[in-house]
């Protein structure tokens, strides 16, 4: 990760941010567990391109997940109760990384542990590892009984976990957050005043579906995250509480499909996106997205995208702006 | 196995209905579309909608080149909101297209006689797989074959006009208005006593019915068996570990595999049926 030159231009925007000392070409990241370990998504997505590849989440032994059925579509998204199936911290730096250290991309490694001490093990491991340029602490997953959303939900559960992972690493640290709590600016200052570099939301939603016809509830887990553009108004309402309530960088997640949804988070406030089910939809999602934010930058000539982060008004005259290219 | 995988925009050319719930799609594709093998799947979505948001995996009926471009067909059934909405689409509109994927079909060497048993629109990548591997270009098997083929009932059987004439075909229909009456497992079951595991093969297709039914029967009798699963997918990449299925592992472990990608095609051994607790 080179030191990026700021070129501004109307033709060439400068799309590149800093999140907590993480340099990023461009504010589009991939959200973890929709992309992978970057490899499956090689043949359609020019992984140079992107800000940063937040990869599935990680724990210090291998996961096997939960039974299927684990996902069912809803309006407009989808259930899934996948439960952290992953290969675990040690052989995802022996058999994922190497092929995504070929790439000028930032390598975002997102870790989950049952207990705070494996959080801490799982960060110690990945931050040894060349190729991680970041850690993001998953404490808001609604699929697994320890662990997770045990400590997403609790302000002081939510610190201490970041408190001890911030001592095993010096790499940008980022905290993801659950939108299953009352208020999510209390756990998103919470882990602020306790080190984190940045807060990324929100995670799904808890959800579930039933099978009428067989009296069953679609997924085996019986309930499930909800993701996809459901939840985008929540998540952008929740991103515009915590940009308001925190001084660190906000990375927006929730349902952004195309640009015109990446642009509302970064407009109200978040330094960064992640794309999630998108990917699933349109393999190719990320690329268009990018184009899609440089070609809304040049039409409305926007040199640097920093000028377009938080630029939400909301005055109460506003509103008969003509909308078009200024 | 083909590795390349292509996105594509794919104009449909025909789609139409063959059977009660039953359609036969037909689309062009470019000449640079790998060709698919059996057993490989699709997955495609109509964009132009607000409809369902996952694409849809089908599997390949059929795969031909042309002179300047390529057509598969695809043979599916209605089962809720995404393939009711394919049902719907008429020739000139698009789909988003991405393909081939999966692990298809191997066939073992010193094969002599090969079994194929489908169930109901599960007849679609047996079939794909009767014309492109088993049979040679002037219709007349190498190996011998014998298709099993079951449906609920006469009318909804598919597949007949590419079956008739190309293998020894046995019908099965569950309320016995054609054929056998009962599950095509029923029939296969009466036969198998007269097949040889040792150079005998069997390619399986169908409802998880069929499949749990297909591990019963084989259970005792050592025959190869490669069966296509189904599950329900976000991706058909591998990403979302949505489609998984329990398989043994070699350590006598019990692990998840993904449809998608470890398979569609699995040994039927390797299946662990009914694990409600998981591994």
């Amino acid at each position: 990760m080179g030191a990026k030159i700021r070129q501004e231009s109307h033709n060439n925007p400068c799309l590149a941010v800093a999140i907590g000392g993480l340099e990023l070409k461009n504010p589009l990241m991939t959200a973890s567990g929709t992309f992978g370990y970057g490899e499956e998504y090689a043949p359609f997505v020019a992984l140079n391109r992107l800000g940063a590849v937040v990869v599935k989440g990680l724990s210090l032994e291998p996961r096997s997940g939960n039974p299927p059925p684990r996902i069912m579509e809803t309006p407009s998204g989808m259930l899934n109760a996948v439960g952290l199936q992953n290969v675990g911290a040690r052989a995802f730096i022996a058999e994922k990384l190497p092929f995504l250290r070929q790439y000028d991309v930032a390598v975002i490694a997102n870790i989950f542990g049952e207990t705070v001490e494996e959080y801490q093990r799982v960060a110690e491991i990945l931050s040894g590892a060349k190729g991680i340029h970041g850690i993001e602490i998953n404490i808001s997953c609604p699929n697994v009984n320890k662990g997770g959303l045990a400590f997403g939900a609790h302000p002081d559960a939510a610190a201490e976990v970041t408190e001890k992972v911030r001592g095993e690493t010096d790499l940008p640290l980022l905290v993801k957050l659950t939108p299953n709590v009352t208020d999510i600016t209390e756990i998103a200052l919470a882990v602020e005043a306790a080190g984190a570099d940045a807060v990324s939301l929100i995670n799904t939603l808890t959800g579930m579906s039933v099978d009428v016809e067989l009296r069953r509830p679609h997924l085996a887990n019986i309930t499930g995250g909800l993701s996809g553009p459901a939840i985008r108004p929540i998540a952008l309402r929740m991103v515009w509480q915590v940009v308001n309530a925190v001084k660190i960088p906000v990375i927006g997640i929730g349902g952004i499909m195309n640009a015109n949804d990446a642009l509302e988070f970064l407009i109200t406030g978040a330094r960064a996106v992640q794309i999630g089910t998108a990917n699933f939809i349109r393999p190719a999602a990320t690329m268009e997205i990018l184009d899609g934010i440089v070609d809304y930058m040049i039409r409305h000539g926007i040199g640097d995208i920093t000028e377009l982060i938080g630029s939400l008004k909301t005055d109460p005259s506003g509103g008969d702006e003509d909308g078009g290219a200024c | 196995m083909s590795e390349k995988v292509s996105l594509l925009t794919a104009r449909i050319i025909d789609n139409r209905r063959v059977a009660p719930a039953h359609f036969l799609m037909t689309v062009r594709l470019p000449l640079s579309f790998a060709t698919p093998f059996p057993g490989q799947f699709v997955m495609i979505r109509n964009d132009e909608c607000d409809g369902p948001l996952l694409a849809r995996p089908l599997s390949v009926y059929g795969f031909q080149r042309q002179q300047d471009h390529a057509v598969m067909d695809l043979l599916y059934r209605v089962v809720g909101q995404g393939t009711s909405l394919f049902s719907r689409m008429i020739p000139g509109e698009e789909l988003c297209f991405f393909g081939p994927l999966g692990k298809g079909f191997s066939i073992p060497t010193g094969v002599k006689k090969v079994l194929l048993v489908a169930g109901g629109v599960g007849v679609a990548p047996l079939i794909f797989l009767l014309h492109k591997r088993l049979l040679p270009a002037d219709g007349k098997g190498i190996m011998e074959t014998i298709f099993y083929l079951g449906a609920r009932t006469a009318e909804l059987l598919t597949g007949l006009e590419r079956l008739c004439g190309f293998c020894d075909l046995k019908i099965c229909t569950d309320d016995g208005s054609r054929g056998y009456h009962g599950p095509v497992t029923g029939l296969l079951k009466h036969d198998i006593g007269g097949f040889d595991a040792g150079d005998t093969v069997i390619y399986a297709c169908g409802p998880k019915p069929m499949v749990r039914a297909m591990g019963n029967l084989l259970q005792d009798a050592p025959f190869h068996c490669q069966v296509s699963l189904e599950e329900r997918m976000a991706c058909g990449l591998g990403a979302c570990l949505g489609c998984a299925v329990a398989v043994r592992t070699g350590e006598g472990k019990t692990d998840y595999r993904r449809v998608c990608q470890d398979g569609p095609v699995f040994d039927l051994r390797d299946i662990v049926f009914a694990s409600p607790a998981g591994p």
